[in-house]
């Protein structure tokens, strides 16, 4: 079966690989108003990044205590399981709220 | 990426995408009810359960799930409460779900949906807490502990309480809207085997959406009706 194998991935990559689309890049507009849409486009991203990465600290602060809690008492697995997705996905939303922004500033671009 | 109008089936209809999505959602849970209302009318084959995965042990465990998740936040009088967290649970569990069936857009991923949700939850809550404890004494909760800060408290839970149907819609609407980009963006971009891992990521997204959803409701009607 190894060649089989071998052919199936060399065709599966040869498809990811070729239907890569051109990435058109869009000319740049009037020159007065360019440094504006720049500030707003940095602030979209970077606005982002802040918000993932503080999202991301608590979250790595929940799942361990959350791990440690389990490790010392391996039964209680299952019922540590269901409020550490609830905190989870409360962190992810304050992230979440920033995505919206940022949504909204890159449609302004 | 060229343009924004995803092809959905629905598209034919006149009507804007979310809103058809949502009432074919809508259909579908209303059939599952009336087949599942069909199976269990018959009180005398019903008490006992049936062998493997029926429609109606599905039924039996979701109400079940979802009465424990009431009696766990609420405590008593808990099932008066479960209807309606039921109801959210299953629509949105549903609606976010069918974002993954190739030809159908998430009504979920529409804020005008999520908010309409948020709202639904903010005034049946607020109803359960009105009658649960009578008007006076639910506008006196809004004042807080202590009588001379309660323009001060006033203010903070007026804002608090009107800030989480907003809150909910977004945090779904959010999550749904970027899910259902991030798995078309990556459809487009590696056509095979890539976006399988996406579409993990879009239904354990959708479930623990769903979830949080539900439990945050549970947890502002048992804020609202507590009685101490």
């Amino acid at each position: 079966m190894k060649p089989l194998v071998q052919r199936v991935v060399l065709a599966a990559l040869a498809v990811v690989l070729a239907g890569e689309p051109a990435l058109a890049e869009t000319a740049a507009g009037g020159g007065e108003g360019l440094w504006y849409k720049g500030l707003i486009a940095l602030a979209a991203g970077l606005g982002l990044g802040i918000a993932a990465f503080g999202a991301a600290l608590a979250q790595g602060r929940a799942t361990a205590a959350a791990m440690e809690s389990i490790g010392r008492n391996p039964n209680s697995a299952d019922r540590i399981f269901t409020p550490l997705i609830v905190g989870l996905a409360l962190m992810e939303a304050l992230a979440l709220y920033a995505l919206v922004i940022a949504f909204f500033l890159q449609g302004k671009v | 990426m060229d343009e924004h109008a995803p092809f959905s089936w629905f598209s034919a209809v006149p009507l804007p995408l979310s809103a058809s999505t949502a009432l074919f959602v809508a259909l579908l849970l209303a059939a599952f009810a009336w087949a599942m209302h069909r199976r269990l009318s018959p009180t005398d084959r019903a008490l006992e359960p049936d062998d493997g995965t029926t429609l109606r042990n599905v039924g039996e465990a979701f109400v079940e799930m979802i009465q424990g998740l009431a009696e766990g936040v609420i405590g008593h009088h808990a099932e008066r409460y479960v209807p309606l967290l039921g109801s959210f649970f299953a629509f949105i569990l549903v609606a976010n779900l069918i974002g993954l069936v190739p030809g159908f857009a998430p009504p979920t991923a529409d804020f005008n949906v999520t908010f309409a949700l948020g709202v639904v939850s903010f005034v049946a809550y607020h109803a359960y807490g009105l009658r649960a404890h009578g008007v006076g004494a639910y506008v006196k909760h809004f004042l807080g502990p202590v009588v001379f800060l309660a323009p001060l408290m006033l203010v903070i839970e007026l804002f608090s309480h009107s800030f989480r149907p907003v809150s909910l819609g977004i945090r779904l609407f959010a999550n749904m809207f970027a899910d259902h980009r991030v798995v078309e963006i990556f459809t487009d971009l590696t056509k095979v085997a890539i976006p399988v891992v996406f579409y993990v990521l879009g239904a354990f997204v959708a479930v623990v959406q769903a979830f949080v959803f539900t439990m945050l409701s549970a947890i502002y009607i048992a804020l609202a009706v507590s009685h101490e």
